[in-house]
This record gives structure tokens, C-alpha cells and sequence, in this order.
């Protein structure tokens, strides 16, 4: 079998892994959307009650809750390996590190899609705005971020896992290097619900495209290294 | 009883001519923190030697079977596996050591069988192979009426079985064992010393730490003892122990000389 | 010696450019003497620029060689340039309050930039203290380094297209004092500022350094000296070998 097809299968065989996991789960998928929603309730409080000030943030709000469900996301992905040693087989297997990287960041980005799929309607609902025009940009977006957010979640994820004070170094490295993502992903979606009126839609998706290279790249590369121990 | 498939890596090097010692370690010394896991322990282990690692606990029998599989690197000292340079070129060694640990590394959400399936495609089966060889597995350890079932409702002597199931999924040159008999009923003991048999006849080398004293040394061609991170005691044949290395007291290292 | 020469001539330098930045340059005609501040404000932004390089490229290196002065490398540079974009930042705040009123202004893309900046060293050098373990910390540490650097060019390019539409105020933007109509004092001046405080991060960068690998030294000695006292409280004697049959 040739290298790539090897890869291939691994990466998959990986993300189907973590999937079947996710999954069956003890519902840890649901809560985590559900917190992302009540987050997205609780802006309401914050920044409400005039409705036009909140319709003007909703593209803001609805990617900091992505943001903050997909770093306990990303953070589960890599938990359910620790929990009964499983990362250190995981490490030994003698499969090309770049293909398990994938296959992690595979599941992430899945993970990723689904709750910003199921936050969309709850952000149309809570703060009046019309998202069923704008459809195939919103999913473009939603998509080319969580690839984004997943890119570089499964490499720190997998680099704090087994550290001190993880729960806060996870977030601590990950927000300011989502930055620019987070900025893009907003102004796209601000884009796309106004109908694009300035035409930027396509440059601040160019950038989350790039946003998505280079971090996968980067990812490949580097999660050996976070895997031996 | 249908026999067990033992799969074994491929020689390295060539047929002729006796082959590279299965372990050939010098000087390894490991450090967690402030305390020295190992303190020296240089070995050479011949190819194909069944090895009863003991000692009491905190001796560092766990640290030097993780050294050997790669999971974690050495602080100082040098290690090769069937000749090759195990700090150099670990993935090398991954494909040709099998390892169980304390730990099960199972997938509590997935069934025995995704478990095992699982594995053996990431230990290179691939197609109808996977099913086949993880199912063999399964039936080889007893696990067969619970293949379907959640690991996470298992019990510790189970998830020990299907780590078990897991080796014979792999091809190694090298098993190493730590604590296998740990959590097993009779039974369960008595299939690891019908492994340990196996393993043996098809000229796998092992390396294995058990409490179970008695049994390993039974088993084996060689018994290692260790002691505060360093070898007490060598006996029997087909391992030779190295005098220790002298920590230098003038020590250099890329950043200077510390004196 | 030769370091402390360094030291010495990068302190003249800095006082020589800072009266001259002071005192000889002409003051802006917009913006006055609040504008003598982009001097060191731009100067330091670049050298923060050099010093977070250096730790990605040290990294990598790191990764490659395995060589944990490589590692020292890196941490000298993400420490001293987290205090160039300290420096930085403080400059910004320092020249946009008479410009524009306000201490922070959300549309100058290189003050954000550079509070960024700010958050991914301080998060990396954080992050290091968590890891004991020299070489485990020197290949993540690695990693954050060479991440948060590819980030950087991302977080310019998002920054600036933000800004968008409105052309708001900026301070400090090179390609204005740049240009080939500038006063040619005002490049100077701005090019001996630079050259000045790169003697100040060289000198920096190189104490930096030794001292990482003075630290590491005794590390090391510790864990040698570890080492040694678990084989002296070894006290079985015999070590019996046995040749192969």
C-alpha cells in the first residue's frame, strides 16, 4: 500500500476513532453545545435588551461562543486519549505522525462544524437575525473557521494534555493565535448577512483560507514532537 | 485448542550471521524531577532471551521498560534495539516492539472489537485482515462473548485480557511486560504464561516485570534484578550486565563544562 | 570583556540618538514634540519583530538539533522582546494620547498588533515555567514559538483590512516617514534610534543567553549530582555476570 493511502486510512481510521467516541460519549458533545448556547443567552443579559444593538453584535457573540465551545471541544478530543493511558499507544503506534495529526484535526474541525451548524439558528432566534438568505456563505464561513479553530486546537490541545494547569494554559495560548481568526470570521459573517454590500466577503474569506493552510501545516509538522513525551 | 497466531517482526540485517542483541543499553539514566528513576543500568539482552525483570517497587522496572518502548527518552545513556539506535530512530523501534503498560489504553466508548480493530490498523493490517486478526485476537484471550460490549464496562482483569489481545495483534521482535499478571484470576495468569511460552518458541525476545515472582523466573532464560534505579543482581543466561558508568565529574556538555 | 564593550557603546549610542531625537531633530509640524516619541516607538516594535523571530527560528532549530542552547536562544530572544513590545505598547499609549485624546485606539493596526505580540510571548514565556523537564519544555516551548510567529503576519494582514473603509488616524506609520519627499533628518534621526537600541538588544540578547546557559549548567549539575548520590546509597555490592553459554 502506498504511503499516502497508508496515511489516509490512519488519519481516518483515527477520526472515525474519536467520532464513534464523541458520539456514544456520555453525552459530553451535547453538553458542550448546550454551554455554548446558554453563553450566547447570557450576552443576551450582558449587552440587552434593545434588540438592535444585540442583531448588530450577534456575528461578535455567535464566534465567541464558537470559540469558547470549541476550546472545550478540542480539549475532550485529546481528554478521552488520556484517561486510560490510551496517548501513550497512541504515540507508539508506528504510524506517520502527520496522518494521526489529521485524523485529530479531522474530528476537531467535525466537531467544530456541528456546533457552529447548531448555534447558527439559535443566534437567528435569540437575536433577530436573518440568517436563510445568506445560507451558503454563513456555511462557507462556519466551515473555513472550524478547520481554522481545529488546526491549531488539536496542536496545543495535544501539547497541553498532559501538563499543569491545563484547563487555563489551553485557552491561554489558544485565544490570542485565534485572534485574527475570530476578526475575519466576524467580518465575513457581518459581510455575508448584509449581503456582502462592500463586496470584502471574499477577502476576509481569502484570509480564514490562509488562517487554514498555515495552520494545518504547522500542525502536521509539529505534533510529533508533542507527542513524545 | 486452535493454536495462537504469533506474528514476529522480520530480521533486520539479513539471515546470516547471529543477529544484533535484542537490548543493548548503556548507561540509561532517567531523572523525574528531583528523584532518579534510574541511575545507570547498562544491559545487553541477546536476541530471542525471555527476561524476568524484578525488584521492589520504586526500582525503576517501569521506567526502563518505558525507555525501551520509546514512550519517554532517557536523561543520559544510550540505548539500541536489534542494532539500531533507539534515541536516533525510535519510529524504527515502533514497528518492532510491542509494549503493554500499566494502563489498559483502551477506549472506554468503544467495544472490544472497535478497540482492537482499531489498533491493528494503526499496527498496519489493513482490509479484511483488520476484522480477522482483531477477532482472532479476541477469542485468543477469552474475550469473545464480550467483543461487543463497552470497555468502559469492563473490569480491570478484562481490560487486561484485551491489552493482552492487543500484543498479539502486533508483529514484534520485542514484548515488553509490565505487571501482566496484575488484576488476573488463575486463568487469566495461566494464559499469560501460555503467551510468555509462545512468544518464547517463535524467538521473540521478552522483557517482563511482574510481582508474580515466581512464575516469570519459571518462564524465563534470565532474571535482572534492580535496586534504587541500578542492577542488583544478573542471572541465568543470555544477559550480561555492564559495569557502571562513571558519572564524570568534569562533565561536558554543549553549554560549557560544569566541573 | 567584548560583551561589556557592547554594552557600554550601545548606552552611548542610545543617549546620542535620544538627544538627538530630543533636542536636535525638528519637531513635526502636525503633531509636535509628541511626535519625537515614534522614534524609539518604531524601533522598539521592529526589534520586538527581530526578537520573536529569532526565538521561532531557535526553535525549529531546537527541534532539528535537539540542543537545548538552542532552546537558551529562544528564550532570551521571547524575554527580551517582550519587553521591546512592553516598550512598545507604552510608546503608543504615550504619543496617541496628545494625538488623538484617547490612550487606545482600536483602529491603529500596530497598536494592536503589537498588544497581540504582547499576549502570545507573555502566554509562551508562561507556559514554560509549567514544564520541568528541559528537553519536554524545549520542544513545546518550540512549537508556541514557531506558531504564535506564523500567526503574526496573519494577525498584520486581518488587522489591517479591518481598519477597512474608515482610513482612521495612525501613528507611526513607517511608510509616511519613509518616503523619498521625507525630511531627510527625520530618517536619520529615526535610522540612528534603530541602530542604537540593536546594540542595546544584541547586548541584551547575549546576557540573556549566558545566563540561560548558566542556568542550565547548574541544572545539570544537579541532576549529575542527583544521579551520583542514588549510586553511592546503592548498597548491594555484587554485580554478577554471567557469560552466554
Amino acid at each position: 500500500m502506498s504511503a499516502l493511502r497508508r496515511n489516509a486510512t490512519i488519519a481516518l481510521a483515527i477520526a472515525r476513532k474519536d467520532a464513534l467516541a464523541e458520539l456514544r460519549g456520555r453525552q459530553a458533545v451535547g453538553s458542550t453545545i448546550f454551554f455554548a448556547a446558554l453563553v450566547l443567552l447570557l450576552f443576551g443579559f450582558a449587552l440587552g435588551p434593545d434588540s438592535r444593538r444585540l442583531a448588530e453584535a450577534a456575528p461578535g457573540l455567535l464566534w465567541l461562543a464558537i470559540v469558547f465551545g470549541g476550546l472545550l471541544t478540542v480539549a475532550r478530543l485529546h481528554q478521552l486519549e488520556a484517561d486510560d493511558g490510551a496517548l501513550e499507544q497512541l504515540a507508539l503506534y508506528p504510524v506517520d505522525r502527520r496522518a494521526a495529526y489529521a485524523g485529530k484535526a479531522l474530528a476537531g474541525a467535525g466537531a467544530m462544524l456541528l456546533l457552529g451548524g447548531l448555534l447558527l439558528p439559535v443566534v437567528a432566534i435569540l437575536y433577530g437575525v436573518p440568517l436563510g438568505a445568506a445560507w451558503l456563505p454563513l456555511a462557507v464561513t462556519v466551515i473555513l473557521g472550524s478547520v481554522g479553530f481545529a488546526a491549531v486546537g488539536t496542536a496545543y490541545a495535544g501539547l497541553t494534555v498532559r501538563m499543569r494547569a491545563r484547563e487555563v494554559m489551553l485557552p491561554l495560548l489558544m485565544l490570542p493565535i485565534v485572534a485574527p481568526l475570530l476578526l475575519a470570521a466576524v467580518k465575513a459573517t457581518v459581510a455575508a448577512v448584509a449581503g456582502d454590500p462592500f463586496g470584502e466577503l471574499g477577502a476576509w474569506l481569502q484570509l480564514l483560507a490562509g488562517f487554514d493552510i498555515v495552520m494545518l501545516i504547522a500542525g502536521a509538522a509539529t505534533y510529533g514532537f508533542l507527542l513524545e513525551e | 485448542m486452535p493454536q495462537t497466531t504469533i506474528y514476529v517482526a522480520p530480521r533486520l540485517g539479513g539471515a546470516h550471521g547471529s543477529p544484533p542483541p535484542a537490548v543493548d543499553t548503556d548507561g540509561l539514566a532517567r531523572l523525574f524531577g528531583r528523584s532518579a528513576a534510574l541511575a545507570g543500568v547498562s544491559l545487553r539482552i541477546e536476541a530471542g532471551r525471555t527476561v524476568a525483570l524484578l525488584g521492589p517497587n520504586g526500582a525503576g522496572k517501569t521506567t526502563l521498560l518505558r525507555i525501551l518502548a520509546t514512550a519517554i527518552r532517557p536523561s543520559f545513556g544510550g540505548l539500541f534495539i536489534d542494532g539500531v539506535d533507539a534515541l536516533r530512530h525510535p519510529e524504527i523501534i515502533r514497528t518492532r516492539v510491542a509494549y503493554l503498560s500499566h494502563a489498559s489504553g483502551m477506549y472506554d466508548d468503544l467495544t472490544a472489537s472497535e478497540n482492537l480493530r482499531f489498533a491493528a490498523t494503526m499496527l498496519g493490517w489493513s482490509g479484511a485482515e483488520v476484522a480477522t486478526v482483531a477477532e482472532r485476537a479476541i477469542a485468543e484471550v477469552g474475550l469473545a462473548p464480550v467483543a461487543d460490549d463497552r470497555v468502559g464496562t469492563f473490569s480491570a482483569g478484562m481490560r487486561k485480557r484485551l491489552a493482552l489481545a492487543r500484543l498479539l495483534v502486533a508483529r514484534p521482535s520485542l514484548v515488553l511486560l509490565d505487571e501482566p499478571h496484575a488484576a488476573l484470576d488463575e486463568d487469566g495468569m495461566a494464559l499469560v504464561d501460555r503467551l510468555l511460552g509462545l512468544w518464547h518458541e517463535f524467538g521473540i525476545t521478552v522483557v517482563v516485570a511482574s510481582h508474580q515472582a515466581d512464575r516469570v523466573v519459571r518462564a524465563a532464560d534470565a532474571t535482572v534484578r534492580l535496586h534504587g534505579g541500578l542492577v542488583a543482581e544478573v542471572s541465568g543466561s543470555g544477559v550480561r550486565a555492564g559495569a557502571l558508568a562513571p558519572v564524570i565529574p568534569s562533565h561536558a556538555t554543549p553549554l560549557g563544562t560544569i566541573r | 570583556m567584548k560583551t561589556r564593550i557592547l554594552g557600554f557603546a550601545a548606552l552611548l549610542a542610545v543617549l546620542a540618538a535620544t538627544v538627538n531625537g530630543l533636542f536636535v531633530v525638528p519637531a513635526d509640524l502636525n503633531q509636535g514634540d509628541a511626535q519625537r516619541i515614534m522614534y524609539v516607538h518604531v524601533a522598539s516594535a521592529w526589534l520586538a519583530y527581530l526578537s520573536f523571530g529569532v526565538t521561532a527560528m531557535a526553535g525549529i532549530g531546537y527541534l532539528v538539533r535537539r540542543d537545548l542552547r538552542l532552546d537558551a536562544i529562544a528564550l532570551a530572544g521571547a524575554e527580551v522582546g517582550v519587553m521591546f513590545t512592553a516598550f512598545a505598547i507604552w510608546g503608543g499609549m504615550m504619543w496617541g494620547r496628545p494625538v488623538w485624546g484617547v490612550f487606545w485606539q482600536w483602529e491603529d493596526p500596530r497598536l494592536t498588533t503589537t498588544a497581540l505580540l504582547l499576549a502570545l510571548y507573555a502566554g509562551y514565556l508562561l507556559f514554560r515555567r509549567l514544564t520541568d523537564d528541559p528537553h519536554r519544555r524545549a520542544a513545546r516551548a518550540a512549537v508556541v514559538g514557531l506558531i504564535a510567529a506564523i500567526d503574526i503576519p496573519i494577525v498584520h494582514f486581518s488587522v489591517i483590512w479591518w481598519r477597512g473603509l474608515h482610513q482612521g488616524p495612525t501613528i507611526g506609520d513607517p511608510g509616511k516617514i519613509l518616503t523619498p519627499s521625507a525630511p531627510p533628518l527625520f530618517v536619520l534621526a529615526l535610522m540612528s534610534m534603530l541602530a542604537a537600541f540593536t546594540l542595546v538588544w544584541s547586548y541584551l540578547m547575549i546576557r540573556r543567553y549566558q545566563l540561560a546557559r548558566t542556568e542550565w549548567q547548574i541544572e545539570e549539575h544537579g541532576r549529575l549530582g542527583r544521579i551520583s548520590a542514588a549510586r553511592r546509597s546503592f548498597s548491594t555490592e555484587s554485580v554478577s555476570e554471567e557469560a552466554a553459554p
